[in-house]
């Protein structure tokens, strides 16, 4: 989970592996990504109670 | 197993004192902020990173080595925040995440591209990429990860 200066300098990454292609992305799509709940609400003061509520499936509060 | 409202309680102040100093921390430290004992801190930092948080212990070791967004070792990743650099981001895609512990100030991204060495930088405030330098930035995984496939934020 790397950031790289281009599509170009990740390819050349030695670790590169083409079988990830798919998650070679630019920048604003990683930034929106982790613009999710999952990470906005690491603030909370219930975060642990709202996380395993989202894994259960039930709708916590906002 | 610990009950869930100290495992909020334990989250919070460690993200807390992360946020605040850029590191974590000691179990020892976490027990006297909940009111407990040093062992039933030791436990509950246990508990805490086995619900399954990207937070990880340093193996044979209660010492905490990431706590999500940060890393409590140096990364490449620099976090700055209103000019000051304090903190380590976990990974480049969780450096994406550190500006919604930090609302309304300005965060710095600064890292070397792994190809090359070259710097790299974001500046981010609350909704807003400010800067991305170069503009041409990309951010790649060569792992599936973060939690089930439905909600993870990459698939």
């Amino acid at each position: 989970m790397n950031l790289f200066r281009s599509e170009e300098h990740a390819r050349r990454w030695a670790e590169f592996d083409p079988a990830f292609a798919e998650l070679l992305q630019p920048l604003d799509h990683w930034a929106e990504r982790f613009s999710a709940p999952l990470f906005r609400n690491r603030g909370r003061a219930d975060y642990i109670t709202w996380l395993l509520s989202e894994r259960a499936g039930r709708r916590p509060t906002p | 197993m610990t009950e869930v409202a100290l495992l909020d309680r334990a989250f919070a102040a460690i993200t807390a004192r992360m946020v605040a100093t850029g590191q974590a921390p000691h179990y020892a430290e976490l027990a006297a902020e909940l009111g407990l004992d040093v062992e039933a801190g030791r436990q509950t930092l246990r508990d805490l990173i086995e619900t399954g948080i990207p937070a990880w212990l340093h193996p044979g070791t209660d010492y905490i080595v990431s706590f999500p967004p940060f890393h409590n070792l140096p990364t490449q990743y620099r976090v700055t925040v209103e000019g000051e650099q304090r903190w380590f981001a976990q990974c480049g895609f969780e450096a994406l995440a550190v500006r919604w512990l930090f609302p309304g100030k300005r965060v710095q991204i600064d890292a070397p591209c792994l190809d090359c060495g070259e710097p790299l930088r974001v500046l981010m405030r609350d909704e807003l990429i400010a800067v991305a330098d170069p503009e041409t930035i990309v951010g790649y995984s060569r792992s599936q990860v973060g939690g089930a496939a439905e909600t993870r934020a990459w698939r």
